[in-house]
């Protein structure tokens, strides 16, 4: 088995994991440039967009609250806590009580709440259309992640990440069990949800038919748009990060540098394969018709309910 | 193979043929569903060649080649053919909502594994969870037929089930005899043809569909 986690690693992690998550959009978007035979942006850009952003000065709804200048700061504090659960460098529980999955799942909640909340402060017509249906999407997606989440679960006996990720071992797809397949399959199916990107959203546009969460980030400006886009980001990469170690083997048990920094580059793999998967998937399916969503996320959902009757029945 | 190492890969194989059902239950055009159907056949043909392996069975062989050839293969091709033959709208007709169906087909899925869990002594003769997927497949498939309306998803709804009752059979069995197997494969060829044909003719002398012909003229 696997050491604990000092607090000094998780830190570490959590600030690994906010500054790699605009490279990974970077990735992405330029993933999606090539196989659309475009040149793209540079995949430092989305950097160069947040630099830009932070530098600009706030323009607020005369609408507005006093509570909406404090919604992105929050939002992003709640992603970024969520990023400390996710096990980085190396699997096993952290030294401390600092919470599990659900908790990770929960503080994500929270934070697409917050972004609702001040989309609906701010008194926009189109902010009030995109959080109306990014919460018609969230009861979909969330019962799901805890279902795939539980399905793992059971069969390791905790819902800690770092644990669950020390408990799927060095193995990889040959020791799955059935149950995993379907779960990891569900896992796919949510992915581009949870993410917020086609066939569920769309997040280069801001056609007002089709955007879900850039409708709510329209009434912020300035820093705090930045601080809001840096969360996104944020939250793609814990996303991803609790798949990799949900269902993803692990490569190095010690505690040494040249361990961990192996564990770092198993990490980027893991994130790398997800992140083609993205933008493949993005790619190759044009984006579904709302009322279409909750059928594509139904799939999610039975496999997920599947996996669970597998692996308890 | 140890038989351990068989049976996991039996379970995952089950694992992955419910996730076709899944998408097969959950599409909305037709050829993903004819794709879906395509990829269970194929997944059965590995089961086939992995017990084949295992017992050392030659007739499984034969069987898994035919899968592969006529299920996998053939059938598809003639199912996208009459697609592209009659010009039909791309998206199937549910009778009831598609939400509904899958849920019914969660349904499905948990009441074979909960009546399979009460066979224990059988289950255990029996190859890991291939009995309550293989009954699953074989519901769902019924499931399907029963709620879409368009000839052409129940055809993908009959193989679909046919597909269950091979799996169960092949995975109960340990190989039925030859003669039996290739009974059952001809059995769907005839039965594709004469639908085929059923809905090429219905299509081109009255223009209507099969959920249309409910009422019984003098």
């Amino acid at each position: 088995m696997t050491g604990e986690r000092p607090i000094e690693l998780v830190l570490l992690e959590m600030a690994l994991l906010v500054l790699l998550g605009p490279l990974v959009t970077g990735f992405i978007q330029k993933l999606k440039a090539r196989l659309q035979c475009r040149q793209g942006a540079a995949i430092v850009q989305p950097y160069r967009d947040l630099a830009k952003l932070f530098r600009k000065g706030t323009v607020q709804a005369v609408t507005a609250s006093g509570f909406f200048r404090s919604i992105p700061v929050l939002v992003l504090a709640a992603t970024v806590a969520a990023g400390a659960l996710v096990p980085v460098l190396r699997a096993g529980p952290p030294a401390f009580p600092l919470g599990d999955a659900l908790m990770l799942l929960g503080l994500l909640a929270l934070a697409r709440f917050l972004t609702a909340i001040g989309a609906f402060d701010a008194g926009g017509a189109f902010g009030g259309m995109g959080a109306s249906r990014e919460m018609t999407i969230a009861p979909l997606v969330e019962p799901v992640l805890m279902m795939v989440v539980f399905s793992t679960a059971v069969a390791a006996g905790t819902t800690e990440l770092g644990a669950l990720s020390a408990h799927r071992g060095t193995s990889w797809i040959l020791d799955w069990h059935a149950a995993d397949f379907l779960g990891f399959a569900a896992m796919l199916v949510l992915l581009p949800a949870e993410t917020g990107r086609i066939p569920v959203d769309n997040p280069d546009t801001h056609l007002e038919l089709t955007m879900l969460h850039e409708g709510m980030l329209l009434e912020h400006s300035g820093p705090g748009l930045g601080c809001m886009v840096l969360a996104s980001h944020t939250r793609q990469i814990v996303t991803l990060g609790l798949v990799a170690a949900l269902f993803f083997p692990i490569v190095s048990y010690g505690a040494g540098a040249a361990d961990l920094l192996v564990g770092a580059g198993a990490f980027a793999a893991k994130i790398l394969v997800l992140a083609v998967f993205l933008a493949l998937v993005e790619s190759s399916y044009a984006k579904l018709r709302l009322f279409r969503v909750p059928q594509y996320l139904g799939i999610g959902f039975v496999c997920a309910l599947t996996a669970l009757a597998l692996r308890i029945l | 193979m140890s038989a351990e190492t068989v049976q996991a890969i039996i379970d995952d194989l089950g694992a992955l043929l419910l996730f076709t059902m899944i998408l097969i239950v959950a599409a909305s055009q037709i050829s993903r569903a004819i794709y879906a159907v395509a990829a269970q056949s194929f997944l059965i043909a590995i089961a086939g060649a992995v017990l084949a392996t295992a017992t050392g069975n030659v007739d499984l062989w034969v069987i898994a080649g035919v899968t592969l050839v006529v299920k996998a293969t053939l059938l598809p091709w003639v199912l996208h053919w009459v697609v592209r033959r009659m010009n039909v709208r791309r998206e199937v007709e549910p009778v009831i909502p598609v939400a509904a169906t899958l849920a019914l087909a969660v349904a499905v899925v948990v009441m074979s594994f909960h009546l399979s869990a009460s066979l224990g002594t059988v289950r255990q003769a029996i190859t890991g969870n291939a009995l309550p997927v293989g009954i699953a497949l074989t519901l769902s498939g019924v499931l399907v037929m029963a709620t879409r309306k368009t000839a052409l998803t129940q055809m993908v709804g009959l193989f679909a089930s046919e597909n269950g009752i091979f799996f169960t059979a092949m995975a109960v069995t340990q190989g039925m005899p030859l003669i039996i197997e290739i009974g059952v494969i001809l059995d769907v060829i005839l039965a594709a043809l004469v639908m085929t044909i059923m809905v090429l003719r219905v299509r081109s002398t009255v223009d209507a569909d099969i959920a249309d012909l409910d009422r019984l003229k003098g």
